[in-house]
């Protein structure tokens, strides 16, 4: 194939034509340059005190390093390295280090299990059985009409960019499998069209801790939670503002989506108030 | 005539590449592996950041089966071995398995993240953590 372009959009023309099944899927291209140059960039700017301070805000300082990382135009020894280059002390770049670990953790995990990571490690533990789950993506959430304001942005970005942020990907994640009812596997082939760093483990086995069949409980959020770590940018223009389908608190909205899950009794645990953020804003 | 040709394959797209960093003068190859973009039902976007990694890097592009498209590459350039770098990924073992058909296959890992060989246990991520983090720290 070729290898000489005068320009990205010279470049873009011709894979058009050399893929279009894969442009007939769907036809944007992201912002976010692949290469080495790029990815060395990228790195450049991280910081890992301020990623663990602000990580689960939409606005935080993440990395962006993760499409570099996925197809290994960075290798996670040479990031963890500039991690703690950056630091005095480690302790300062445990939490940034620790986000890494997850990616060699999946990759561990896949090579044991290989294409199984397609099918659920454990049962449900909503009280529903899996195949009282829907098969196939509604077509509203992944053309972004839904409504709701935040679901219909995060459908549209991941679609136009390619990526998403850790946060928006639970919230996203989780509406569609406890809110919608759909399989964990409908939502996780859509994100592996679309993310550039898009690969069978961390996606997939991400989206089974977030249906609960790779974890001990199922990950759910509130509106409170979406609107503090998103600093507003979409219930304050959203119709359904405090009426929509995140509303209440975190029993209340589990004994809705999961009546005939037994009551959990350390439900009060696991959201401490003062950090509200979905297990600690985490993936766990 | 070349003893071997570097496979550069989707999770190792930097210059750094340790096959390609051991084997500087070797013929190297990239092949978009057109069943795996269509059952992964991959988007343009993908596609062109691969692309944009590739024209960074000494390869020729092909697309194709790698399979096929690797054999006969390493059969024009007289190779009979090919030299490339690790993937858990269960399609990297089918085309690995493939290629030992004909070729010595030689895999050459970069520095890993955790070095560390002993039991890890990976039922959970906390559990694989505990462990990883006395070694990743000390």
């Amino acid at each position: 194939m070729r290898r000489d372009f005068a320009d990205r959009d010279e470049l873009i023309r011709y894979l058009k034509v050399e893929f279009a099944d894969a442009t007939a899927l769907d036809d944007h291209v992201s912002s976010t340059r692949g290469g080495r140059a790029a990815a060395e960039r990228t790195l450049e700017k991280i910081d890992p005190p301020r990623y663990a301070a602000t990580r689960n805000n939409l606005r935080g300082k993440v990395s962006r390093l993760s499409a570099y990382i996925r197809h290994g135009v960075l290798s996670l020894a040479e990031v963890r390295d500039k991690a703690l280059d950056m630091v005095r002390s480690w302790r300062d770049a445990e939490k940034f280090v620790n986000e890494l670990a997850w990616r060699d953790y999946w990759q561990r995990v896949y090579a044991q299990i290989g294409d199984q990571v397609w099918i659920d490690r454990e049962p449900y533990k909503t009280g529903f059985a899996a195949s009282d789950y829907a098969d196939d993506l509604p077509a509203d959430i992944e053309h972004g009409t839904t409504g709701l304001v935040c679901i219909d942005a995060f459908s549209q970005e991941l679609r136009e960019t390619g990526y998403l942020h850790n946060h928006a990907r639970m919230w996203l994640a989780a509406y569609i499998v406890h809110w919608r009812r759909v399989k964990w596997q409908a939502g996780a082939r859509w994100f592996l069209t679309h993310l550039l760093d898009g690969d069978p483990a961390s996606n997939n086995l991400s989206w089974q801790w977030v249906a609960s069949t790779f974890s001990h409980k199922p990950y759910i959020f509130n509106r409170e939670n979406l609107e503090r770590n998103t600093e507003r940018a979409y219930c304050k223009i959203c119709p359904l503002y405090r009426r929509c389908d995140f509303e209440g608190d975190y029993a209340s909205l589990e004994r809705k989506l999961f009546p005939r899950k037994p009551v959990d009794e350390d439900w009060g645990d696991r959201f401490p108030p003062a950090r509200r953020n979905g297990r600690k804003g985490g993936r766990r | 005539m070349s003893e071997l040709i570097v496979w550069v394959h989707g999770d190792c797209l930097s210059p750094t590449n340790p096959a390609l960093a051991a084997y500087q003068d070797a013929p190297a190859i990239f092949v978009f592996d057109e069943a795996l973009i269509a059952s992964w039902r991959l988007s343009l976007k993908r596609i062109v950041f691969i692309y944009e990694c590739l024209l960074e890097m000494p390869v020729v592009i092909r697309k194709g089966d790698v399979a096929e498209q690797l054999t006969r590459f390493a059969e024009r350039h007289e190779a009979r071995r090919i030299v490339t770098t690790p993937s858990p990924s269960p399609r990297f073992k089918e085309i690995c398995a493939a290629l030992q058909q004909k070729f010595e296959l030689e895999i050459i890992a970069s520095e890993p993240f955790l070095d560390y060989s002993g039991k890890l246990d990976l039922a959970r991520f906390s559990r694989y953590w505990q462990t990883a983090k006395k070694h990743l720290f000390e």
